[in-house]
C-alpha cells in the first residue's frame, strides 16, 4: 500500500515536474522569438552588431564543413546506390535517386545535425557558462532582459543561417554525386543533367528549405533554453550540452518525419506538387 | 591604488537619494522554502537610507537567498521586497524594472559579461536605459571608471585582469546609473586583505559621498567592523541579531558568539555535527589503543 501510495506521488510529482519545465519551455520559445522579430527593428534588444557576430559564427564559419560533408554524402551517395540501381535498370536514374533524396531529406537534416553539433552545442556552452557564473542574472538585474539580449540574435541569425548552410550543402552534394556519377561510373553528362530535370522539381527544393527553418527554431531553442537553466557548476554545463544535443536530434528527426507527411498527404490532395 | 578615489559630486546631487520619504528597503514576511528546507522563515527587516548594511551568518543561514530575493532573482513563497516602495516581485515586468533601476548588484563573481570589455560593461545599462549620446555614455562611463580607480583599464577584456579589477570593474557598472542602493555579494571573496581593505574604502565614500544605501553581504569580520552602519545576522532563516557593530561585539546572544569567535562547538548546526562524528571516531580510536 505504502509502495503504491509513493509510486502515484512520485508520478504525480513527475508529471508536475515535466508540466512545469515544458511550460518554462514554451514561455522561453516565445519570448525568443518575440523578441526575435523586435530586434529586426529596435536595436535596444541588442546591439546589432551583435547579429552580424552570430550570423559569422553560425553561418560564414559553418561553410567549410557544409561544403565537405555536402560533397562527400552526395558522392558516397551515388558510389553506393549505382551498382545497385544498374542492375535493374539504366543506371543514370541515380542522378534523380540522389536529387530528390538530398533536395528533400538528406540536405536539410543532415544539414540541422551538423549545425546542432556545431552552432547548437556552442550556444548551450556558452549560455551555459553566462548563466553558472552569473551574467544572465547581472542582465537581468541590470534591467535588460537576457532572452532578448543573448537568445534574440542567436535566434535570428540561426533563422537565417541555417536554410543557407542548407543551400550550401545540397549544392556540394549534388556537385559530389554528379562528379562521382559522370567521371567513376561513367554517365554521360547529357543524361545525367536530363534525368535530375525529370526528377527533381522546385518544391523539392522550397520544402527543403523551409524544413531547415523549422530545424534551426528547434536548435537555437532547445539549446539556448538548456543554456539558461544551467545550474551549479561547470560540469553541469557539459552535461546540458550533451542533453541540449541528443533533445535537438531527436526533435529534429521527429519533425522531419511530421514534416514529410504532412507534405505527403498535402500532394496527394492537391495543395502542392 | 586606494589614493585615486576621488568622489566629487555637486552639493544638489549627494543627497538626492535622502529626499523620498520611507525606508530604502522594506522586507515584509518573507517566507521561502526547497523542499522539506526552509531557507527563509517569515522574515521582516526595513533598511534606512544613505547607511551600510551588513548582512552576515554561517554558511547556509539563508543569506544568498535573502539577497537573490531582494534582487528579484527569486520569487518567495510569501512576503514581498519593495524598493524604494516599489515590490521587486510584481506581476508586471515594467514595475520590476522601475524597482530595479534603483539598484545596481556587485555579483560575487563580478559578473562582467566576458564578450564586452571594461568600459562596455559599464555603458551597457546606460545605453540601455537613457538616450543620451555615444559621446555622453563614454564620459559616464570613464567617469565612473575613474571613482573606482579603474581609469586605466577601459578596453581591457574581463579575462585580461586581477580578481580586484574585476571587482572593482564590477562596482563601475554596478552604479552606472547612479542607483539608490547597491547590493554587494560578498565583495572581499577571493581577494587579498589590501584589495579587501580598498573595496570596503569604496563601499564607504559611495556611500558618505554619494548617499547610496550599501547592503553588503559577508563573513569578513574585519570588513564588518570597518564599514557597517548596522549588521543583521541570519540564523536557520530567521534574523537573530540587528544592531551596530560596537552592539555586535558585546552580544550575549549564543549564536552571534560562536560565529564572532569562530567556536567549531555551539548552537550553529553544521560544525557541531561534524565535530559530534570527529568526536565519535577520534574517541573510539583512544579506546581502542587503550585497550591495546
Amino acid at each position: 500500500m505504502q509502495a503504491a501510495t509513493n509510486l502515484i506521488s512520485n508520478l504525480g510529482a513527475f508529471v508536475n515536474q515535466y508540466v512545469a519545465s515544458l511550460g518554462a519551455a514554451v514561455r522561453f520559445g516565445a519570448a525568443a522569438a518575440g523578441f526575435g522579430v523586435r530586434g529586426l527593428f529596435n536595436k535596444r534588444i541588442y546591439p546589432r552588431h551583435d547579429l552580424i557576430v552570430q550570423m559569422d559564427y553560425t553561418g560564414a564559419r559553418s561553410t567549410p564543413i557544409m561544403v565537405l560533408l555536402g560533397f562527400l554524402v552526395g558522392a558516397s551517395l551515388v558510389i553506393q546506390t549505382t551498382p545497385s540501381l544498374a542492375r535493374y535498370g539504366p543506371a543514370e536514374l541515380v542522378a534523380g535517386v540522389v536529387g530528390v533524396s538530398i533536395l528533400r531529406t538528406l540536405g536539410p537534416l543532415l544539414a540541422a545535425i551538423i549545425f546542432a553539433g556545431r552552432v547548437g552545442a556552442g550556444f548551450t556552452a556558452e549560455l551555459g557558462t553566462m548563466a553558472v557564473s552569473e551574467e544572465v542574472l547581472a542582465l537581468d538585474t541590470m534591467g535588460i532582459h537576457p532572452v532578448g539580449y543573448l537568445v534574440a540574435p542567436r535566434f535570428s541569425a540561426a533563422i537565417l543561417m541555417l536554410p543557407a548552410c542548407t543551400v550550401l550543402f545540397d549544392m556540394s552534394a549534388l556537385l559530389g554525386g554528379y562528379l562521382v556519377g559522370v567521371y567513376q561510373f561513367n554517365i554521360p553528362h547529357e543524361s545525367y543533367m536530363d534525368i535530375t530535370k525529370q526528377f527533381v522539381s522546385l518544391s523539392n527544393f522550397t520544402f527543403g528549405l523551409a524544413k531547415s527553418v523549422v530545424f534551426a527554431v528547434i536548435i537555437t531553442l532547445v539549446c539556448c533554453f538548456k543554456g539558461f537553466n544551467v545550474k551549479g557548476s561547470g560540469m553541469e554545463v557539459g552535461r546540458a550540452t550533451m542533453q541540449a544535443i541528443v533533445i535537438s536530434l531527436i526533435l529534429i528527426i521527429f519533425s522531419d518525419f511530421v514534416m514529410s507527411m504532412v507534405y505527403n498527404f498535402l500532394s496527394k490532395v492537391g495543395v502542392v506538387e | 591604488m586606494s589614493g585615486d578615489i576621488k568622489i566629487e559630486l555637486p552639493e544638489a546631487r549627494r543627497d538626492s537619494h535622502l529626499r523620498s520619504d520611507g525606508p530604502a528597503i522594506s522586507v515584509r514576511g518573507l517566507d521561502k522554502s526547497y523542499g522539506d528546507n526552509h531557507v527563509l522563515n517569515d522574515m521582516s527587516f526595513d533598511f534606512e537610507r544613505g547607511k551600510v548594511y551588513v548582512i552576515m551568518g554561517p554558511s547556509g543561514c539563508g543569506k544568498s537567498t535573502l539577497l537573490r530575493h531582494m534582487i528579484g532573482a527569486e520569487h518567495p513563497d510569501a512576503g514581498e521586497v519593495l524598493i524604494d516602495g516599489i515590490d521587486i516581485h510584481a506581476p508586471s515586468r515594467r514595475v520590476r524594472d522601475e524597482a530595479r533601476r534603483k539598484f545596481g548588484v556587485l555579483f560575487q563573481s563580478s559578473a562582467l559579461l566576458n564578450g564586452l570589455t571594461v568600459a562596455e560593461n559599464v555603458a551597457l545599462p546606460i545605453q540601455r536605459h537613457t538616450d543620451l549620446p555615444q559621446s555622453t555614455i563614454d564620459l559616464m562611463v570613464k567617469l565612473k571608471l575613474e571613482l573606482v580607480g579603474m581609469g586605466n583599464a577601459l578596453d581591457k577584456y574581463p579575462y585580461e585582469i586581477s580578481g580586484g579589477m574585476k571587482k572593482r570593474a564590477g562596482l563601475a557598472r554596478a552604479i552606472a546609473l547612479d542607483p539608490a542602493i547597491v547590493f554587494y555579494d560578498e565583495p572581499s571573496a577571493g581577494l587579498d586583505p589590501v584589495m579587501i581593505g580598498v573595496i570596503d574604502k569604496l563601499i564607504k565614500d559611495l556611500t558618505s559621498k554619494l548617499g547610496i544605501t550599501s547592503v553588503v553581504i559577508t563573513h569578513e569580520m574585519p570588513s564588518i567592523f570597518r564599514i557597517a552602519d548596522e549588521a543583521i545576522m541570519l540564523f536557520q532563516g530567521r534574523v537573530v541579531f540587528r544592531g551596530n557593530p560596537e552592539q555586535l561585539r558585546t552580544s550575549n546572544d549564543p549564536v552571534v558568539r560562536q560565529f564572532m569567535n569562530g567556536d567549531p562547538e555551539g548552537p550553529i548546526n553544521a560544525p557541531r555535527q561534524l565535530s559530534e562524528l570527529s568526536e565519535r571516531l577520534i574517541g573510539s580510536n583512544i579506546q581502542n589503543q587503550m585497550k591495546s
